[in-house]
Formats: structure tokens, C-alpha cells, sequence
């Protein structure tokens, strides 16, 4: 079977795959930062005292964790951005927007996990001494939680890696869409769809290196 | 300079503090002694408001701490708090841990704050480890720094709660000296302690709790040699 490869086709469409990745890689960088920002404050959110406070970050997080990821891509390309903007949205924005929500939703939980993980004392210890909440929250617990979330946020960043293929749905334009396009005009099966799956292996063993360095570097309490 | 009336704290339905009325006075020395259970953190932990106060009145330097509307990081900074279990922060060092209060809170510039942490260190004894993890020092040495930042924002008085309980026995007495100097030096401090000697040695007044009131509160001399009330007999004759 390997002895048949079409060398000749894959090296045809070869810049196109790097092309691809480096647009799975770019999507990814961008939609985990985003979600970084957007499940701080959903995470803080839930963890509020206020039930009001809390009522918004619920829904969200129960609403993402709660539905396919695939769905969500197809609402937010198809119905939601369309919708707010009038138009159809860049294949790019809504890429982002659905990873970057999706993503949200499961690092809001890696926080209040963090978060709530840190002894009680700490807290304590910082609003006695005169520290606002967000003042106690900003340089005492949260580094200490990061510290603690670093394997699950490198996890959730392997898991969103690997999820952007699902945006080839809507034709963007990352590694998965030019598989696609390689194999429907070549009428080829292995030679795409074996070589992505090499090229998210090394990104997904490259992340989970670089998270077991920071994890050496920073993870200890 | 703290007066406390009729305070009453439930957790749910547990009533912990049933009428706590009583007077701190500046420069006194109160020791807190009971049986486990009877509400003596509670009660210490309500004055400076890290319990929600149910009812009554905490009054700390003219706030009643109290009211909702109470600036309690204000009140926080002029009355430290040292916890049984230190609570120093783990992820900076001693001088970290002592001078960012003082940065953050007071705005003290951050040569200043620390030079004040050097001193505070070199009192109690701790000059060498200002570089130091909490996690590299011994039990004794974490609660003297957790003194130390307590004392960094210049506080007007300085709670404990039970401060040589988590300590082996070996180490006690490094922190009771510590404390004892603080004594000396004219700091307002309530102590609930297990410590019957420093009560009795230090102790300007000691209050004894039980069953979420101030059963009797007196002069060391008194509660010790000559307690009134049935109940301190009878738990001090468990104690002593
Ligand atoms: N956060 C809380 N939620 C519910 N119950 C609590 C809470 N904190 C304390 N209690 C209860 O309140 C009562 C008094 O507790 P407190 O810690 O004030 O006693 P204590 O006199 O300090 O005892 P010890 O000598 O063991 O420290 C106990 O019955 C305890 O179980
Ligand atoms: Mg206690």
C-alpha cells in the first residue's frame, strides 16, 4: 500500500498543507488567549457570591460544555454573526469567535477549579491585612492557581488545537479544508488525510512539551 | 478601642455567638481561653469582620464594622490578624510576603517597605531569611514572619488566633517571646490561646468563652487562682 504513494500529488499540494497549519496554529494561538480572558472572568464569575452575578457565567459555560462544538461553529458562522453583522462573516471570525467561546467555557472551570483549590486561608490572610478582593485575588491567588491549572489549560489547548479541523465545515481555510480540497481533486484518501494527522501529532507533541517545560519552570508551589 | 455589644453569629442555623458584650482597651493584653468549640475564633475572626456579623455591634476605632457600608479594607489595615496555620503566602519570599501589603495598601514606596521588613525581620529574629521561601523554614520561623508582615502595615492591634497551636512544641516558645515582646512595647493584642502560662504572664485581662457567651472575663490573677464562675472551674481544672 505505501509502496503506492503519490509522491509526485502530495508534493503538489505540500505548501498548501504548511499554508493550513500554520493557519491551525494561528487560529489555535488566538482562540486559547481569547478564551484565557473570557474563562478568568466566567470562572470569577461563577464563583461569585452574588447569584446574580453568577446567573450570566452559568449560562454561558452550561450552554458551551453542553452542545457540540460542531453545532456551535455552524450556529455562529451560519445564524448568530449573520444575524448581528447583516452578512456573512469572514470564515475567519467566526472560526475564532466559536473556538474562542467554546474555549472560554471549559478554561472558566479550570479556573474555578484553581480558584477554589487555594487554601481558604490564603484569602484570609490577604483581606486581613488591608487587600481589596480583586487586590487578593490579582497577587495572591491567581498566581497561585495558574500555577495548578497549567495541565489542564495545556490539555484544553491540545483539545482546541485538535477541534479547528471541525472549521473546514465552513470552508476555512487551515490544514483539514486543504486535505479536503486535495482529496476531492485527486481522488486521493491517504496521502491528505495521513499527512495532517502527522502534522497535528507533531504540534499536539510540541504543545505538550512546551506545557511540561512551564509546568517544571512554574509549577511548583 | 474595640467595643463589641450583644454580638451574635450563627453559621445557618448554629447559633456560635449568643451576646458577646465587651471593651478592648488601648495597650491591653486580652488572652481569649475556653473550650474548643465555644466560639473564640469566631468571635476573634468577627473583629475584623472576616465572619459575617449577624447582629450587634463591633465598634473598631469609632466604625461599627458591623454596617454593611463599613470600609473594612480601611478598618483591616489598622488591625492585623495572625492565624494559627501562618497562611503566609507560599509563592513569595519572606520579604515578599512582608512588604506587599504595604505597597499595594499604604503605597509605600518599595525601598521604603523594604527597609521596614528588614527591621521588622531583624526583630524577630529572622534577618538571615529574608530571601527565603515559606516553604524552606520551620513552623516557629513561618509564624514569626507572619507577625512581622502583620506589623508591616503598622497595625493598632494584632489579633492571634491560637498562634502555637499548629507548632511543635520546640518552637512555642521563639513565638510567645516574640510576643511577649510585642506586650511590652505597649501593642494591643487579642490572643486566643491554649497557652495558660503566657495568659496568666501577659495577659492584662483574659475572657473565658463557653457556649458562645463571655462566661467570665477578669485580671489573670483572678481567673487563674480564683475563678468565680462553675465552668471555669471545672475547664480549668482540666487545663492546668
Ligand atoms: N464556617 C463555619 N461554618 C459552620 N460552622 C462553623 C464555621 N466555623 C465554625 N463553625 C462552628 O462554630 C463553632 C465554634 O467554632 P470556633 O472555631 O469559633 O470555636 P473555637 O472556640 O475557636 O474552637 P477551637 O478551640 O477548637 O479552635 C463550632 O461548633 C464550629 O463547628
Ligand atoms: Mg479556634
Amino acid at each position: 500500500m505505501f509502496a503506492d504513494i503519490r509522491w509526485d500529488a502530495l508534493q503538489e499540494y505540500f505548501p498548501l498543507f504548511l499554508k493550513g497549519i500554520l493557519m491551525t496554529a494561528e487560529i489555535t494561538v488566538i482562540s486559547v488567549a481569547i478564551g484565557v480572558v473570557l474563562g478568568l472572568f466566567a470562572g470569577m464569575g461563577r464563583i461569585s457570591h452574588n447569584p446574580i452575578v453568577r446567573l450570566i457565567p452559568n449560562i454561558y459555560v452550561g450552554f458551551f460544555r453542553g452542545t457540540p462544538l460542531f453545532v456551535q461553529i455552524l450556529l455562529i458562522h451560519f445564524a448568530v454573526l449573520p444575524a448581528i453583522f447583516g452578512k456573512s462573516p469572514a470564515a475567519m471570525v467566526s472560526g475564532i469567535v466559536a473556538l474562542s467561546l467554546n474555549a472560554g467555557a471549559y478554561i472558566a472551570e479550570i479556573f474555578r477549579a484553581g480558584i477554589q483549590s487555594i487554601d481558604r486561608g490564603q484569602m484570609e490572610a490577604a483581606r486581613s491585612l488591608g487587600l481589596s478582593y480583586s487586590q487578593s485575588m490579582f497577587h495572591i491567588i491567581l498566581p497561585q492557581a495558574v500555577r495548578r491549572m497549567l495541565p489542564p489549560l495545556g490539555n484544553e489547548a491540545i483539545m482546541l488545537l485538535k477541534d479547528s479541523s471541525l472549521l473546514a465545515a465552513i470552508s476555512l481555510p487551515e490544514v483539514t479544508y486543504y486535505a479536503k480540497l486535495m482529496a476531492g481533486k485527486t481522488y486521493l484518501a491517504w496521502e491528505p488525510y495521513l499527512t495532517i494527522a502527522l502534522m497535528y501529532l507533531v504540534l499536539t507533541l510540541l504543545l505538550a512539551r512546551l506545557v511540561k517545560f512551564l509546568e517544571r519552570k512554574y509549577g511548583t508551589v | 478601642m474595640i467595643t463589641v455589644r450583644n454580638l451574635h453569629k450563627s453559621f445557618g442555623s448554629l447559633e456560635v455567638l449568643k451576646g458577646v458584650d465587651c471593651e478592648i482597651r488601648e495597650g491591653e493584653v486580652v488572652c481569649v481561653i475556653g473550650p474548643s468549640g465555644s466560639g473564640k475564633s469566631t468571635f476573634l475572626r468577627c473583629l475584623n469582620r472576616l465572619e459575617e456579623i449577624t447582629s450587634g455591634e463591633v465598634i473598631v476605632f469609632d466604625t461599627n464594622i458591623a454596617d454593611p457600608k463599613a470600609d473594612l479594607n480601611a478598618i483591616r489595615t489598622e488591625v492585623g490578624m495572625v492565624f494559627q496555620r501562618f497562611n503566609l503566602f507560599p509563592h513569595k519570599t519572606v520579604l515578599d510576603n512582608i512588604t506587599l501589603a504595604p505597597q499595594k495598601v499604604r503605597r509605600t514606596d518599595k525601598a521604603q517597605a523594604e527597609a521596614n521588613a528588614r527591621e521588622l525581620l531583624r526583630k524577630v529574629g529572622l534577618s538571615d531569611k529574608a530571601n527565603a521561601y515559606p516553604n524552606q523554614l520551620s513552623g516557629g520561623q513561618q509564624q514569626r514572619v507572619a507577625i512581622a508582615r502583620a506589623l508591616a502595615m503598622n497595625p493598632k492591634v494584632l489579633l492571634f488566633d491560637e498562634p502555637t497551636s499548629a507548632l511543635d512544641p520546640e518552637m512555642v516558645g521563639e513565638v510567645l517571646d516574640v510576643m511577649k515582646q510585642l506586650a511590652k512595647e505597649g501593642m494591643t493584642m487579642v490572643v486566643v490561646t491554649h497557652e495558660m502560662g503566657f495568659a496568666r504572664e501577659v495577659g492584662d485581662r483574659v475572657f473565658f468563652m463557653d457556649q458562645g457567651y463571655i462566661m467570665e472575663e477578669g485580671v489573670p490573677e483572678q481567673i487563674f487562682a480564683n475563678p468565680q464562675n462553675e465552668r471555669t472551674q471545672n475547664f480549668l481544672s482540666k487545663v492546668l
